[in-house]
């Protein structure tokens, strides 16, 4: 096998203004995704512990439905089945001066509802680890149940949530490498149409690798960042430093920081 | 607005009800699933009163503190607090409906309860637990409230506190504040749920002397407890609760040394 060195570094190094343009994308579409992802989820979560029945049987059936089938296949029904059924169909369009493909605005609903159906969950367990006396302390003052809510569920179930939306966004990253398949020009997408030009196929998807590695890598950096920022609002230590989640040496004591909070009567035995 | 004022004035206002009385509970009854756990209970308590309930675990004690002020709703009967129906309303029809959520905050705006197992926000500083809802409810200016705020620490002996975080205090300190964050919005009637009992026994005396300055001072207080010494010189009347249903009430020293109802005085050998 020949490995071609200084093709790699170069690719890696000074990448080309296309591949750049996919990385750019890459990160776009992520970032909009999970910002949009975050407000259905929460919807999702509210309309789960409604007590209105219909909006329950709506949340269920809607995290079934989409946890239960492969984001690939969401994607290509929501991009080219809703096409060729005349149901609907994704059109270029001009957004804030530049114009948005067709193909990434369906990525973008397509990675939406699909991480939305997973962070309703994390929501959802995210509320109700928060001990059902706070909720009651917070009425019993004079507070409705939005304004508890607001004031004292939300801020103590969001240290809580934090680490398992990290996570969330990090696979989001990740999956975006599929939106190749319905023609978006993502990163991945770049270095497959590289390597087919220049038949380097190795040395440009260690490339594409090291990308994404970087993409998760600084992610993991901000995610630690802003849970740690937490903790120390919350008074609580520090969440455990980003080398070792990096390399997966997870201590037992530091893995289960969070429910601290909800067993704080017990602290005063 | 209306609130504001009811807060501060209420101390001293003739309350709407001719007998005085911020409590009346008639025949309330309430069931989990087909367990009954109150039955047909009656309770009155007037203004300045201080009433213990007490009787054995499982009795309905805080199961019937809870409905005062709502925290359980019933299925029969009716509450009312400061002559006011608590979380229900008389509809145009005559008709006996929920109030809204709006509604029922603001009587339980008027209402402090003090849990067993304290329920301060671990998210804020002592001081912030005890002005936030004066703050977000009543819209009191934020210096003001912690002005007051400031005095109540000192109330409860916890001055050096005020930027304390909640979980590095004892448990007695904690339940202290979580006293003082209840008295901050200018209650009418104030709610204990067996304040003492998930505390070290060394830590119970610094709770009830608080509880005791706070009687003294004249306000409304329901208090369960199993604090027989407490109630001795605290109580005007103790209400006995057995299986759903209150069989005994009157003057402690009568209702301990001279039980009527066998219940009351096994019980009561218990605890003495
Ligand atoms: N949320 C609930 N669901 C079902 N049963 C309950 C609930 N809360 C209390 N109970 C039951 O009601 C009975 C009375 O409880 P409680 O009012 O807590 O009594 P006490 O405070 O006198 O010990 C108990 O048997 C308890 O198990
Ligand atoms: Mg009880």
């Amino acid at each position: 096998m020949k490995f071609d060195w200084p093709y790699f570094w170069e690719s890696l190094l000074s990448p080309s203004p296309q591949f750049l343009n996919g990385l750019a994308l890459t990160v776009i579409i992520s970032v909009v995704a999970m910002a949009l992802a975050l407000l259905l989820g929460l919807v999702i979560a509210l309309m789960g512990r409604s007590r209105f029945l219909p909006f329950q049987l709506f949340a269920s059936l809607y995290i079934w439905v989409i946890r239960g089938t492969p984001l690939l296949v969401q994607l290509v029904i929501i991009y080219t089945g809703f096409a060729a059924a005349n149901i609907f169909r994704f059109e270029d369009t001009d957004v804030l001066g530049s114009l948005i493909k067709g193909a990434v605005q369906a990525a973008i609903i397509g990675l939406m509802l699909n991480e939305s159906a997973y962070i309703s969950e994390i929501v959802r367990s995210g509320l109700e680890s928060v001990d059902r006396g706070q909720n009651e302390a917070a009425l019993s003052l004079g507070m409705t149940p939005m304004h508890s809510m607001r004031k004292i569920i939300v801020p103590q179930a969001i240290r809580i949530m934090v680490p398992p939306l990290g996570n969330s966004f990090n696979g989001l990253m990740k999956s975006t490498s599929i939106l190749s398949i319905i023609g978006v020009s993502e990163m991945f997408q770049v270095g497959s149409t590289m390597s087919a030009a220049t038949f380097k196929v190795f040395e440009i998807y260690i490339v594409v690798a090291l990308y994404y590695l970087l993409l998760t890598t600084v992610w993991t950096f901000i995610q630690t960042a802003i849970e740690n920022t937490l903790n120390v609002r919350a008074g609580l230590p520090r969440a455990e430093p980003v080398f070792k989640r990096l390399f997966g040496i997870r201590s037992r004591k530091q893995a289960t920081p969070a429910p601290a909070l909800a067993l704080q009567p017990a602290d005063a035995a | 607005m209306t609130t504001q004022h009811a807060a501060s004035t209420s101390a001293s206002t003739p309350p709407s009800d001719p007998h005085d009385n911020i409590v009346q509970a008639v025949d309330v009854c309430k069931s989990f699933g087909d367990k009954r756990i109150l039955s047909d209970v009656n309770l009155t308590v007037a203004r300045g009163e201080v009433v213990v309930m007490v009787g054995p675990s499982g009795a309905g004690k805080t199961t019937m503190l809870r409905t005062i002020n709502r925290l359980e709703s019933i299925d029969s009967g009716e509450i009312r607090v400061n002559g006011e129906l608590i979380g229900q309303r008389v509809n145009k029809h005559g008709k006996v409906v929920e109030r809204s959520a709006r509604d029922l905050a603001r009587q339980r705006a008027d209402i402090g309860f003090v849990f067993q197992h304290f329920n301060l926000f671990p998210h804020m500083s002592v001081l912030e637990n005890i002005s936030l809802a004066a703050v977000e409810v009543r819209h009191q200016p934020k210096s003001k409230v912690n002005e007051y705020a400031r005095e109540l620490l000192a109330r409860v002996g916890l001055s050096d506190k005020a930027d304390a975080r909640t979980r590095s205090l004892s448990g007695g300190q904690q339940q202290r504040v979580a006293i003082a964050r209840a008295l901050a919005m200018r209650p009418a009637l104030m709610l204990f749920d067996e304040p003492t009992s998930a505390l070290d026994p060394e830590m119970v005396g610094e709770v009830l002397t608080v509880m005791k300055d706070l009687a003294e001072a004249g306000m409304t207080m329901i208090v369960v407890s199993h604090e027989m010494g407490f109630t001795r010189e605290v109580a005007d009347r103790v209400v006995v609760m057995d299986a759903g249903t209150i069989i005994e009430s009157g003057a402690p020293d009568q209702v301990f040394s001279n039980p009527r109802h066998d219940r009351t005085r096994q019980f009561l050998s218990k605890v003495l």
